[in-house]
């Protein structure tokens, strides 16, 4: 009888059985598109060997509103409120290329403090859109605490918005050649407009220091908690190399470690008159991507803060034609958004609307790397790096 | 970026800069190597986008050119580099009747689903594509919506809920009279 407990046996029976393998085979699981954590509709077709994600098939498309057909047999004020809702999380700077696109085409120059409203309110909804994330990775890797908060300090960022211009998520406040007549501030007539409503800039003030405490509370909330550094550190790595090849834009390439911020390139807002830094990432994992985004919105909140010492005073809007038509000619123009590159390529023939209008979003092509970054992921794992990555569906399918 | 541009002008014949964008036109024989090259040797290796625009006279939605031009697919793509910001955007024309132009998938591994996305709006094919199947539209669905020719039928599918019935009030009735009665 052969002795069990003899090492030398032991050792025997052990190698015996690693040499027996089991076959297995790949069980699809289906993800969505009704899913809290996809951020809209998408659904995830997923090939898995146990806890190993083998390949995932996003299958886009339930979000579909086919913008840039819509573009064709609409007018350019009528466009403006079209692209409101593509990223609605941000629907405020959504605009903002747009507009400045037919500004170029029309070759109108804005008035300073037209640029300077735009600009405060373009970070604003930044760390609006920052706030979600924050609020929901943190859910989505398991801690319910900090939606909580996230939301309650959101709320404080986009009730200044809506004194401004009357809407939370959908502004619609950008006109070609400046802005409107803020809606807080009563009947207008031409002489008399009022664009900021009174004590905004009180309010704004403590909003920005809520934003700033509220920031540096995250980093010790979320970031300080071992469960979450464990679940997202070293957790979906990727390159810069691969990250530029794909179009990876944002927040999601600067944690790769690329200093990159098209607010330097927006010569249509007076980004370079400010002081901010742009933080950047090491490694390019899911923690990097979350740390990223928190600093980005202390400086935001920074960039609000000065823009508020330096407002100049003059005209809400240039001079512009009563009927807005586009000279011919083509220009792309894009913008830093909270997820990333947004641009608009409009080609005009001179007419009402454009000829077409190419619509560039941020998530789209951030969101075509997760089939890469999930390969060979762990099942757990693949909620975190899908979160980590902070699409939403309205700017993926347009 | 002057630098940028005149080295630009040098390399390739036909280059125009208009609004602050430069555009650089090539034969679609020409759409693999041109695109190579602006990888390798100008150091564009962000891929921003591709698409496509349906030039033609005769349009169904929105307003026709006002120039004749003839009928064909202009494809455009745009490259950048994120760390001197530098962009460019190439644009080539192919005929409308055989629609077809190689993938870039292979120097360019974003233009993946951008190219899926123009194969079904636009009916055009990308050769050496891994994976040319429909994007965002369902399976079956038939017909290229960005197509000039295609019609914004949504309406005539489905009635809009908010369209005024078309049957007229009710006349006033005798009973309504005998209330008064």
């Amino acid at each position: 009888m052969v002795n069990t407990l003899d090492p030398q046996n032991f050792n025997n029976f052990s190698e015996a059985s690693v040499s027996v393998e089991i076959e297995t085979e790949d069980m699809t699981l289906n993800i969505g598109p009704q899913h809290p954590s996809t951020h809209g509709v998408l659904r995830l077709v997923a090939k898995v060997d146990g806890e190993k994600v083998h390949d995932v098939k996003p299958v886009l498309g339930y979000m579909h509103r086919g913008y840039e057909k819509l573009a064709e047999v609409r007018s350019y004020p009528q466009i403006t409120t079209l692209v409101n809702r593509i990223d609605w999380v941000a629907g405020f700077s959504n605009e903002i290329p747009f507009i400045a696109g037919a500004e170029r085409l029309m070759e109108i120059e804005v008035p300073e403090r037209a640029k300077h409203i735009r600009l405060i309110l373009n970070e604003m909804a930044r760390i609006s859109s920052h706030f979600v994330f924050n609020g929901a990775y943190a859910l989505e890797v398991g801690a319910l605490t900090p939606i909580f908060y996230a939301m309650e300090d959101r709320e404080r960022v986009l009730d200044l918005i809506e004194s401004v211009t009357g809407g939370r998520f959908h502004p619609n406040f950008n006109r070609i050649g400046g802005v409107k007549p803020a809606a807080g501030s009563g009947p207008t007539t031409k002489k008399d407009i009022q664009d900021l409503p009174a004590g905004f800039y009180r309010d704004t003030k403590v909003a920005m220091q809520k934003v700033i405490e509220a920031a540096d509370q995250f980093q010790n909330l979320i970031g300080g908690n071992e469960v979450f550094k464990k679940r997202t550190k070293n957790v979906g790595i990727l390159s810069a190399e691969t990250a530029e090849a794909f179009g990876v834009s944002g927040p999601i390439l600067r944690a790769s470690g690329v200093k990159s911020d098209l607010r330097t390139q927006m010569d249509y807002l007076p980004y370079d008159q400010f002081e901010y830094d742009i933080p950047i990432g090491e490694n390019g994992d899911c923690y990097d991507r979350w740390d990223v985004r928190v600093k980005e919105m202390i400086e935001s909140a920074k960039i609000v803060l000065q823009a508020i010492d330096s407002m100049p005073s003059g005209p809400l809007q240039a001079k512009v034609p009563k009927v807005i038509k586009v000279p011919k000619g083509r220009t792309y123009v894009r913008a830093e958004n909270p997820k990333g590159e947004m641009g608009y390529y409009i080609v005009s023939d001179g007419g009402l609307g454009p000829y077409r209008l190419k619509v560039r979003t941020a998530s789209f092509s951030n969101l075509s790397i997760l089939p890469l970054l999930l390969e060979g992921a762990l099942l757990p794992d693949l909620i975190a790096i899908m979160g980590s990555l902070d699409f939403v569906l309205g700017d993926v399918d347009r | 970026m002057e630098e940028f541009l005149s080295k630009i002008q040098e390399n390739f014949i036909k280059t125009d800069v208009a609004f602050e964008t430069i555009n650089i036109k090539v034969e679609s024989s020409k759409w693999i190597e041109t695109h190579q090259k602006l990888k390798d040797e100008f150091d564009l290796k962000f891929f921003s986008w591709l698409s496509a625009i349906d030039w033609d006279n005769e349009v169904s939605t929105g307003e026709a050119p006002k120039e004749t031009v003839s009928p064909s697919f202009e494809i455009i793509t745009c490259l950048s580099n994120v760390s001197n910001n530098n962009l460019v955007t190439v644009s080539t024309t192919i005929n409308k009747s055989e629609p077809k132009i190689t993938s870039l998938v292979e120097i360019y591994a974003g233009a993946n689903w951008h190219e899926r996305e123009a194969y079904e709006m636009f009916g055009i094919n990308f050769e050496n594509h891994p994976n040319l199947e429909k994007l965002y539209l369902p399976d079956g669905y038939e017909g290229n919506p960005m197509l000039k020719s295609f019609e914004l039928i949504s309406r005539e599918v489905k009635p809009w809920p908010g369209e005024v019935d078309v049957e007229g009030m009710p006349e006033e009735s005798e009973s309504d009279e005998s209330v008064d009665g």
